[in-house]
């Protein structure tokens, strides 16, 4: 078995890994955001629901978390689930559990804001969406870059953790070459893929910091 | 302030081409001609859309699909092949001629082991076909099985120059097998709980893979496994392991479906007799004579 066949195999399985990632990011970030507002929001209930919420999916297993939304509706509701639903509960799980954490480090971003620009902004006729969406907004996204950086390259590797639900991402594919070659080589094969793609992903997130920085 | 919206919305439309790039990759490679389980998945929704679009007879198009529980990891039985990145084995072999002749569409979905009851419950999978060892009285009252149709043995294997020669010698030594495996239930099992009792530990692990690569480094000292796996081993690593004469279990191999689902146990059991009548299952048995199965299968 060349290294070649190794590789190949490996980079089948990284097509799953990439749906993984995009459509995470794709539906946590808006959902973080929208926590984040919920969560400052001046209706106390709301506000500790919210706060309860994120405490749950930041304080338990992401693992466990997958396999609650996967067998969760069979064994709360008895629903008989599909074949299709093993990529669609991976997605639900990792968007929630990321936009609990993405939430957290927005509502950094928007607090960072000092409250005189609301402030200037009420005064100059701003309505409340309007100074969000012109004012906090633009300069959230700015200040949060760093901190999604991390995240984003968090989620890369953790991509590997949809295993639990035998979803056929790379590193489940590398440890079954590995099994069928009795060979721990391909898992360092995808050690490598790993550390390209996270490579890929921060020069890219910094050339938006950079595009992001017109200030300076 | 334009100029941070035009910044913004492309980072957004980026982000977006750039998932739509992701789901075209994860497309290409489902139809790739190898197909491996993105395959399936694809091959899962597609012939029930493209049923429903051409025949009024939606219902049958679902019935059709007959979708096998594996673990990935457990050669020879179900494997990735690496050389056309589908999945393989000689259970999956069976599976296949089955699903041929009953004009079926054989669905090969990999699962978690430790996941197998939850996956057959809730209907993820329609069976386990994996070299599910019919034994231990949980076991068999957990599912609805098929007749047995191998013989197996949990074998304990060591490295080619260990001095462990007999289960005798195992006392206080580390043990490893897969979790949730046969050979673990066969390790708590009353026969054998004298022996088991023994050992320093019994370790568990998800993959009799991982359990081998343990054994060659020699975190532990030996590894209870069903004999086919160990050969299976071998074969990869020649002049590394050794089994030991005295296997510590003998037990049987059968097809277990979900408890009650006898109506789709009988239509299995009808072909697959027929299969094992005409020779087929010997002959798919055969491919895997290095790892002994023509003389494990059961034939009567």
């Amino acid at each position: 078995m060349g290294l070649l066949t190794v590789i190949k195999q490996i980079a089948s399985g990284f097509g799953a890994t990439l749906i993984i990632f995009f459509f995470t990011l794709l539906f946590s970030m808006p959902l973080g955001i929208l926590v984040a507002l919920g969560r400052m929001s001046k209706l106390k209930p709301l506000s500790i629901l919210i706060q309860g919420i994120i405490s749950v999916l930041r304080g338990t297993p992401l693992m466990l978390q997958l396999i609650v939304v996967f067998y969760g509706p069979y064994y709360l509701f008895g629903l008989k689930l599909s074949t299709s639903w093993r990529l669609y509960a991976t997605l639900i799980g990792f968007s929630i559990n990321y936009a609990a954490y993405f939430a957290e480090i927005f509502r950094a971003g928007i607090q960072s804001i000092p409250v005189g620009q609301t402030e200037a902004a009420t005064v100059l006729g701003y309505t409340k969406v309007q100074t969000f969406l012109k004012i906090i907004f633009p300069q959230m996204i700015k200040r949060t870059i760093p901190p999604v950086t991390n995240e984003v390259i968090t989620l890369v590797k953790d991509t590997s953790l949809a295993f639990v639900l035998a979803y056929q991402e790379m590193f489940t594919y590398a440890k079954q070459v590995s099994a069928a070659m009795s060979s721990l080589m391909p898992l360092f094969v995808a050690g490598v893929f790993y550390y390209i793609f996270n490579l890929v992903v921060t020069l890219f997130m910094n050339y938006i910091e950079k595009r992001l920085s017109y200030y300076n | 302030m334009m100029k941070k919206f035009a910044a913004m919305l492309l980072t957004g439309v980026m982000a977006i081409s750039l998932a739509a790039c992701g789901g075209s990759t994860g497309a290409s490679s489902d139809s790739a001609p190898a197909a491996e389980e993105p395959a399936a998945d694809a091959a899962a929704e597609a012939p029930a859309a493209d049923a429903a679009a051409e025949a009024p007879a939606a219902e049958g198009a679902e019935d059709t699909e007959f979708i096998v529980g594996f673990d990935a990891e457990y050669p020879p039985y179900g494997y990735l092949d690496e050389a056309t990145g589908d999945y393989t084995g000689f259970d999956l072999q069976l599976a296949e001629e089955l699903c041929k002749r009953r004009g079926w569409t054989l669905v090969k979905q990999p699962i978690n082991w430790d996941n197998k009851d939850a996956e057959l419950d809730s209907g993820t999978i329609d069976c386990i076909w994996n070299g599910m060892t019919y034994s231990t009285p949980e076991r068999i009252n957990a599912y609805t099985w098929s007749k047995p149709y191998v013989n197996n043995s949990i074998v304990i294997a060591v490295v080619a120059d260990s001095d462990i020669q007999t289960p005798a010698d195992l006392a206080g030594k580390v043990v490893i097998a897969q979790s949730n495996s046969s050979a673990e239930d066969a390790l708590k099992s009353d026969e054998l709980a004298e022996l088991a009792g023994t050992f320093a530990e019994l370790q568990r692990n998800p993959s009799y893979d991982t359990c081998f690569m343990d054994l060659k480094a020699g975190v532990v000292d030996a590894v209870a496994v069903d004999i086919g796996v160990a050969r299976y081993q071998m074969r990869n690593n020649p002049d590394t392991f050794r089994i030991l004469d005295e296997p510590i279990s003998t037990e049987q191999y059968a097809i277990a479906f979900k408890l009650g689902n006898e109506a789709l146990r009988d239509q299995v059991q009808e072909t697959y007799d027929e299969m094992l009548a005409d020779g087929t299952v010997m002959k798919i048995a055969q491919n895997y004579a290095d790892d002994n199965l023509p003389d494990m299968l059961i034939t009567e």
